[in-house]
C-alpha cells in the first residue's frame, strides 16, 4: 500500500505514433498551468535543421519565451529530447536525454546532456522532445506511458521529497512487476530553496534490484522543476530491440554497433578503465599536470590527492555492470553500495551512492581542501538527494571558503560556521541547510553571481576581489578543470555558450600540455572544431565518452589524433544507418553549426549574447594573489620574460602580477577576436548576417533580433 | 624484456618511461601510461624507472571530462 495519493486530474489516451528512421516526427507539449496535453507534428524544417535532441530543445523553448521570459515565468519551457540515434541498445553512450530551459543563474538557455532511461522511453511512446510550460498550485506527477498509451496528470500529496525515496517509490507504483520498465525524473527538497537545483534522471538496476540515476545537473534546471511545482514525470515502455529506432539500414547499423562495443571492450581494459573506474582516473592525472582545482582553483596540485583518484574509489565502487543505457559498453556509471552517512537524516543508515565522477571528487573533494574520499560519498549523496548540482556546489562553497579565510565574510555571516578550507561538517551542514531552506545555506544556493552581490552589499565585502575570485562566467560556476596555462581552454570556458562547462570543449592537454595550437588561429580553428563536434552528441542522443576516451590503437598515427576521425566515420555511419540520410564524416559539423549559432542567438534573444558577457574571472587566466604567483615563480616569471619580454629584474612580485595580468588578459580579448571571426561572428560575438543565411537560420524573428542590434 | 601496447621490447637496468618512448613513433601527444597497472604522468616519465617484466599501455589522449 503506497504511503502516498495520486489523484487522476487528466488522461490523454493516444495513437502512439510509431518510430521511423529514428524519429517520431511528434512533440509532446503538458501546460502544467492548465493541464492541456498537446501532441503536435514536428515540422520537416525543424527536422532537417535542428536535428533532434539539444536542437529539437531549443526551437521549442525559442517559440515558448520572449526575450523578458524569466527563469520562473509560466511560459519557461523544460524540453526534454533524446535524438534520432537515442535509444539504440548496445551503441556505446546510445541512450541519452538532452535537457534545457532558461536558466535561474544565468538568464539563458542552459542544457544539460544526461543518461538514464527517460529520452529514450519517451520517444518508444511516441515523441521526440517534451515541453513541459506553465505552474500548476499543487504538487503534480505526470506519466508518460507508451505500453498503454496513456498520458495522465496526477495530483500527488504525501509523497516524499527525497529524490532517491521518491523515484524508487513511483518506480515501484507504475509498474512493480517489471520496475525496469520505468524512468522517473525527479528533483529534491534543496531545489526549493536554491538556484542550483538538478535533476535525476533513473534507470532500474536489475542486478542490484534498486533505482540508479544520473543527473542533469547544470544550471539550476532542478529549480525551474521545483517552482512548476512538478513532483516527478514518469516514463513507461517495455521491450527493447535492436529494431526500436526502426533503422533504414538495420545491418549497417548492427555492423557499426558491433565494431564501436568491441572497441571498446577490448581497449577500455588497457586504456583509461573507465568500466572500473569511471572518470576517476582523471583525478591523478590532472593533479600530476597541474590541473587539478585546489582551495578554489588556487593551486593545481595537492600531495593529497592521492587520496580521492582512482586507485582508492576501484576498491570501493560496488562490482558489476554500470551502463546508464542497455548495453553500453563503456558502463562508467559507478556507485558505492552500503555508504553509511556521518551527518544528516541518513545518519547512521546504509545507503547507496551513485558515483563519484571526476567533477563531484574535485568540486566537492579538493576544490574545497578536501581529500577524504568518504566525505566526497556523503556530498555526492546528499547533493543527489536533495536534488543539487555538485559543480556548482563545490566551485560556490570553495568561494565562500576562500572569502572566509580573507576575512570578506565572517562567523557573523555565516550563522557562527567556520567555512574555512578543509572544513567537512560544516561542508556538508550548507546543504542540510539548503534542503531546509534556512540559514547560510539558502545565501549560498543563489550560486556565486548573487553571492557577491550580497556580500558586497550586506557584508562590505571588497567587489573587485570577489569579481577575482568568484568562479563563475554567465552566472554558471565554472566545472573542475584549471585553465590559468590553457588560453585555449580560458576560451573554451569562457566563450561556451551556456558557461563553462567543459562539455563543449577541453582543450587542456592540446594546448598546454602539447603545445599542438600555438597561435591564435590555430585555437580559434579548435575553438571552432571541438565545440561543434561536440554539440552534434547532444543533437543525436549520445554521450561523447565513447568518441575519445576510449581510441583505436593506431589512433596515435593520425596526424590530429585529438579528432578521433575513425570513431567520427563510424558516428557518420551510425548516423547514415539509422535515419537514412547518407553523411560523411566533414557534414557532422555543418549540422551543430546551425544549432550552436542558433543557441548563441538565443542568448542574445534573451538579452546576453554578446562580447561583454564572455568574459573570465581572473582566477582562471593568471595569479590574483602574491600567493599565487609565488607557488609558481619560475612558470610566471618566465612566461613575463620569455613571452612579454618584460625586465623583471629588482622588480616586487606585486608588480609581476599586475603586469602578467595586462598581458594575459590582452591575450584572451585577442582570441576572442580570432575566435568570432573563425565562428563568423561580428567583433561583439553575434553571428553575422552572412552566417545566418549560411546555416538556413535567417527566421524573420532572427533577422528581426540582428538588425535591432546593429547586425545588417 | 618489457611489453609496451602488446609488443615485446628489450629491457635493461635504469630504464625509464621516458627512454621507451623516445624509442616510438607518434607518441608526441602521450601525457600518461599505465606501468603494470598504474597511472604514470609526463611529468614523471623521466624519472620513473621501469621494472623486468614490465607491461605498459599508453594512454589514450587525455580529453577531459
Amino acid at each position: 500500500m503506497a504511503d502516498f495519493t495520486l489523484k487522476e486530474i487528466k488522461t490523454l489516451e493516444y495513437v502512439r505514433p510509431e518510430i521511423e528512421k529514428g524519429y517520431t516526427d511528434h512533440s509532446l507539449h503538458i501546460d502544467i498551468s492548465s493541464a492541456d496535453i498537446r501532441i503536435n507534428p514536428v515540422d520537416k524544417m525543424v527536422k532537417e535543421k535542428f536535428i533532434g535532441g539539444k536542437g529539437y530543445d531549443l526551437w521549442f523553448m525559442w517559440n515558448a519565451v520572449t526575450g523578458k521570459t524569466r527563469w520562473n515565468d509560466p511560459e519557461n519551457a523544460i524540453c526534454i529530447a533524446s535524438g534520432p540515434l537515442g535509444g539504440t541498445p548496445g551503441y556505446p553512450g546510445g541512450g541519452k536525454s538532452i535537457v534545457t530551459t532558461i536558466s535561474p543563474l544565468t538568464g539563458i538557455p542552459i542544457d544539460s546532456n544526461v543518461g538514464g532511461y527517460f529520452g529514450p522511453y519517451i520517444k518508444f511512446a511516441g515523441f521526440d522532445v517534451l515541453e513541459l510550460t506553465g505552474k500548476s498550485d499543487k504538487e503534480l506527477v505526470v506519466l508518460i506511458d507508451g505500453i498503454d498509451s496513456k498520458i495522465k496528470i496526477y495530483e500527488v500529496s504525501g509523497l516524499t521529497d527525497d529524490s532517491y525515496e521518491l523515484s524508487m517509490k513511483l518506480t515501484d507504483y507504475f509498474d512493480k512487476d517489471k520496475p525496469v520498465n520505468i524512468s522517473v525524473v525527479s528533483t529534491g527538497s534543496a531545489a526549493k530553496h536554491t538556484e542550483l537545483g538538478c535533476l535525476n534522471f533513473t534507470w532500474f538496476d536489475a542486478k542490484r534490484k534498486r533505482v540508479r540515476y544520473k543527473q542533469a545537473g547544470r544550471g539550476g534546471i532542478g529549480t525551474v522543476f521545483a517552482h512548476k511545482n512538478i513532483k516527478a514525470v514518469v516514463a513507461r515502455w517495455g521491450t527493447v530491440s535492436m529494431k526500436i529506432n526502426n533503422p533504414a539500414d538495420l545491418e549497417a547499423m548492427k555492423t557499426v554497433t558491433k565494431l564501436h562495443a568491441g572497441e571498446i571492450n577490448t581497449l577500455d581494459p588497457k586504456q583509461n578503465r573507465m568500466a572500473l573506474v569511471g572518470t576517476t582516473h582523471l583525478v591523478p592525472i590532472m593533479n600530476d599536470h597541474d590541473c587539478l582545482p585546489v582551495n578554489n582553483f588556487k593551486y593545481g596540485q595537492h600531495p593529497e590527492s592521492h587520496n580521492i583518484g582512482e586507485a582508492v574509489y576501484e576498491h570501493i565502487f560496488d562490482k558489476g555492470f554500470d551502463g546508464c543505457w542497455r548495453g553500453c559498453a563503456v558502463a562508467c556509471a559507478h556507485g558505492v553500495k552500503d555508504f553509511v552517512p556521518f551527518t544528516g537524516p541518513y545518519k547512521g543508515q546504509k545507503v547507496f551512492v551513485d558515483g563519484p565522477e571526476y567533477e563531484t571528487v574535485a568540486g566537492c573533494g579538493s576544490n574545497l581542501g578536501i581529500f577524504d574520499p568518504f566525505f566526497i560519498l556523503e556530498m555526492n549523496f546528499y547533493c543527489d538527494t536533495y536534488g543539487l548540482d555538485t559543480i556548482s556546489i563545490g566551485t560556490g562553497i570553495a568561494f565562500v571558503m576562500e572569502c572566509f579565510e580573507m576575512g570578506l565574510i565572517t562567523k557573523e555571516h555565516t550563522g557562527g560556521m567556520d567555512l574555512s578550507f578543509g572544513n567537512r561538517l560544516n561542508s556538508l551542514e550548507l546543504l542540510h541547510q539548503m534542503a531546509r531552506g534556512e540559514g547560510f545555506g539558502v545565501t549560498v544556493g543563489k550560486g556565486i553571481r548573487k553571492m557577491k552581490a550580497i556580500f558586497a552589499r550586506d557584508f562590505g565585502a571588497d567587489a573587485a576581489i570577489m569579481q577575482d575570485i568568484g568562479m563563475e562566467s554567465k552566472g554558471l560556476e565554472f566545472s573542475e578543470y584549471m585553465t590559468k596555462e590553457s588560453l585555449a581552454q580560458q576560451g573554451g570556458y569562457g566563450m561556451a555558450l551556456k558557461g563553462p562547462q567543459h562539455d563543449e570543449a577541453w582543450l587542456i592537454f592540446l594546448d598546454m600540455v602539447h603545445n599542438f595550437m600555438p597561435t591564435f588561429e590555430n585555437k580559434a580553428e579548435a575553438l571552432h572544431w571541438f565545440p561543434m563536434f561536440r554539440t552534434w552528441f547532444g543533437l543525436c542522443g549520445l554521450c561523447k565518452l565513447p568518441w575519445n576516451d576510449i581510441v583505436p590503437e593506431d589512433n596515435r598515427q593520425n596526424p590530429e589524433p585529438a579528432k578521433v576521425m575513425k570513431h567520427v566515420g563510424w558516428y557518420a555511419d551510425f548516423f547514415s544507418s539509422i535515419t537514412g540520410r547518407k553523411v560523411s564524416p566533414d557534414d557532422l559539423i555543418p549540422m551543430s553549426e546551425a544549432v550552436y549559432n542558433f543557441q548563441r542567438l538565443f542568448n542574445l534573444k534573451m538579452g546576453y549574447g554578446t562580447r561583454e558577457h564572455d568574459t573570465l574571472p581572473y582566477r582562471s587566466v593568471g595569479p590574483v594573489t602574491v600567493d599565487e604567483y609565488l607557488s609558481r615563480t619560475e612558470r610566471y616569471d618566465k612566461d613575463l620574460t620569455d613571452n612579454y619580454k618584460v625586465d623583471i629584474a629588482g622588480m616586487q612580485t606585486a608588480d609581476k602580477v599586475a603586469i602578467l595580468r595586462k598581458h594575459r588578459e590582452s591575450r584572451y580579448e585577442q582570441l576572442k577576436d580570432a575566435v568570432y571571426k573563425r565562428r563568423g561572428w561580428t567583433e561583439n560575438g553575434i553571428p553575422t548576417v552572412e552566417t545566418v543565411n549560411r546555416l538556413g537560420i535567417d527566421f524573420p524573428d532572427v533577422m528581426e533580433l540582428l538588425k535591432a542590434h546593429g547586425v545588417e | 624484456m618489457i611489453t609496451v601496447d602488446e609488443k615485446k621490447m628489450e629491457w635493461h637496468q635504469g630504464m625509464t618511461i621516458k627512454e621507451v618512448l623516445d624509442k616510438m613513433e607518434n607518441v608526441k601527444f602521450c601525457a600518461a601510461v599505465r606501468l603494470n597497472g598504474k597511472l604514470v604522468s609526463s611529468p614523471s616519465f623521466e624519472t620513473t624507472l621501469i621494472p623486468d617484466n614490465a607491461v605498459i599501455y599508453l594512454l589514450p589522449l587525455i580529453a577531459g571530462g
